[in-house]
């Protein structure tokens, strides 16, 4: 069934064509990774799926219904954590509900506070949490809405490569034990792969999505997916396509 | 991880709490140090009880002063003009200035006039609304809230512009209409500001009551200073310098303690 269709996108900022005619569909259920350099427009892409920022041309339904606008259908993991720094774990967790008018500290606030790990947390302020916690919330928070889709802007980019990888782990455990849907960016190849059922490759100036690649590592995947063969040569891939894309346009990078 | 983290946020706490009684010991020293100096220079040096007297004269005035309740009285009156001002000034430009905060439109039309009139001393006006609305309490209050109306504004606009924009995204992403995103994201994130503001107007506040009071009253500490100016009470006079320095250093910690709360989710940082 498929739950996201992007159809002919194209965003113009001026005379800069940022996203040329973007074709994809997203499954339910699945994960869905779009991998590219920086400029290649995946932010903005992600925007307009949020409804942040209005295409140009064509069109983005979810559901089967157009999106027009932001909207509570869809949960927006920011890059930074972005939480409100003056409430505590369970008042920004419970935001997205309270502005909707619904119950802001009911069950579901603490399931998902429970969901990410964050049990016995809920009254610390985002000060006193480490960055991988504060991703943590930022992710419940996108959560407690029960989204149709989630929607990543590099939500870990920010943290070590240690926080990083345990992150990567979590997320894969939160969405299998959620069900979610989602539309996740990166600019890391090790990371497209490892979390995507498929990876959509893009290229930049103007943004393209030039491949999308179905990833056939099983799940769950343990850690030690990233050492397997077949991990390197799914990686050693989208980075060929990346760099042929690059001599193409003759782009020194 | 919990129970290390625990307790360094303990011990943070702790240090500060430390430190927080050690300054407030040794700003008392200069207090007790400035008593003594002027206990002595009253007795030994400024001897012509005309021009100055010693602490414990004054002292003995003020309970005098208390025992008729007139000192009271005085307190009463100046706290009340002072307060009714206050309250005006704060609801009047808080609003004026989440507007100003939010709206560029408004912002253009407004900033020159805003930084004219708070950069003019404005208890110039003073005699004019002794002569518009008389002797009482209204004129005082009057004085007050323009004295105090444009700190809290321009603190208060100051603040919403700065909230981060970041957070306002958020709210927009979240389906936020755009009242929401003013009281639940810009508000809350300007309400340091806000009371940095209202402290402020305060300090000047404090000025402008006794402005007031001088230029014409009938009760209030500006009344006991100028009515013992004038009869070369200088014990009295001083009654009335140093309440108002005791009233202007209680609202000012009142104040502070009130950013402090307010501003408590930042208080407490582990790194």
């Amino acid at each position: 069934m498929e739950r996201l269709t992007v159809t002919d996108l194209s965003v113009r900022f001026g005379s800069l064509l940022a996203l040329d005619r973007i074709n994809l569909s997203v499954h339910a259920g699945e994960f869905m990774v779009l991998v590219g350099p920086s400029g290649c427009g995946k932010t903005t892409l992600l925007r307009v799926l949020q409804g942040l920022t209005r295409p140009t041309e064509g069109r983005v339904t979810l559901n089967g219904k157009p999106v027009t606008g932001p909207g509570q259908d869809r949960g927006f993991v920011f890059q930074q954590d972005a939480l409100l720094p003056w409430r505590t774990v369970l008042a920004n967790v419970g935001f997205g509900l309270e502005l909707a008018g619904k119950q802001a500290d009911g069950e579901t606030v603490h399931r998902m506070i429970e969901l990410v790990g964050l049990k016995g947390f809920e009254h610390h302020y985002p000060h006193q949490l480490s960055g991988g916690m504060r991703q943590r919330v930022n992710l419940a928070r996108a959560l407690a809405i029960e989204p149709a889709i989630l929607l990543m802007d590099e939500p870990f980019a920010a943290l070590d490569a240690l926080t990083r990888q345990t992150m990567q782990r979590e997320l894969l455990r939160i969405c299998a034990a959620a069900g979610t849907t989602v539309v996740f960016i990166t600019h890391q190849i090790d990371e497209a792969v490892y979390l995507g059922d498929r990876v959509g490759v893009m290229s930049p100036r103007p943004g393209r999505l030039v491949r999308i690649l179905d990833i056939d590592l099983p799940r769950p995947r343990p850690d030690d997916v990233k050492r397997s063969q077949r991990f390197n040569e799914l990686t050693s891939e989208i980075e060929e396509i990346i760099h042929s894309e690059d001599e193409r346009k003759g782009g020194a990078t | 991880m919990t129970l290390a983290a625990t307790s360094a946020i303990d011990d943070a706490a702790a240090e500060a709490r430390r430190a927080k009684r050690r300054s407030l010991r040794r700003g008392l020293t200069s207090f007790v140090l400035l008593a003594i100096l002027w206990e002595l220079a009253g007795r030994y040096v400024l001897t012509n009880k005309l021009f100055f007297v010693p602490l414990s004269d004054v002292i003995e005035a003020a309970a005098r002063l208390w025992s008729t309740g007139e000192l009271q009285h005085h307190i009463a009156v100046s706290f009340t003009e002072l307060a009714a001002g206050i309250a005006i000034a704060i609801v009047i430009g808080v609003p004026f200035g989440i507007i100003s905060g939010i709206s560029r439109r408004f912002r253009d039309y407004s900033d020159l006039l805003v930084a004219a009139l708070y950069a003019t001393p404005l208890v110039a006006v003073a005699p004019l609304l002794v002569l518009w609305l008389g002797i009482g309490a209204a004129s005082k209050a009057a004085v007050v809230f323009l004295t105090a109306v444009f700190p809290i504004l321009i603190n208060t606009s100051a603040g919403i512009i700065a909230t981060e924009a970041v957070l306002i995204e958020v709210a927009q992403s979240f389906g936020g209409s755009r009242f929401q995103i003013i009281r639940k994201v810009m508000v809350p994130s300007a309400l340091p500001f806000m009371l940095t503001g209202m402290r402020l107007a305060i300090g000047r506040g404090i000025v402008g009551v006794v402005v007031g009071e001088i230029l014409g009253s009938q009760a209030g500490l500006g009344y006991l200073i100028l009515v013992a100016g004038q009869s070369f009470d200088v014990p009295n006079l001083f009654v009335g310098v140093v309440a108002l320095a005791i009233a202007g250093i209680s609202l000012t910690f009142l104040a502070q303690f009130a950013e402090q709360y307010a501003t408590r989710w930042r208080r407490v940082v582990l790194e």
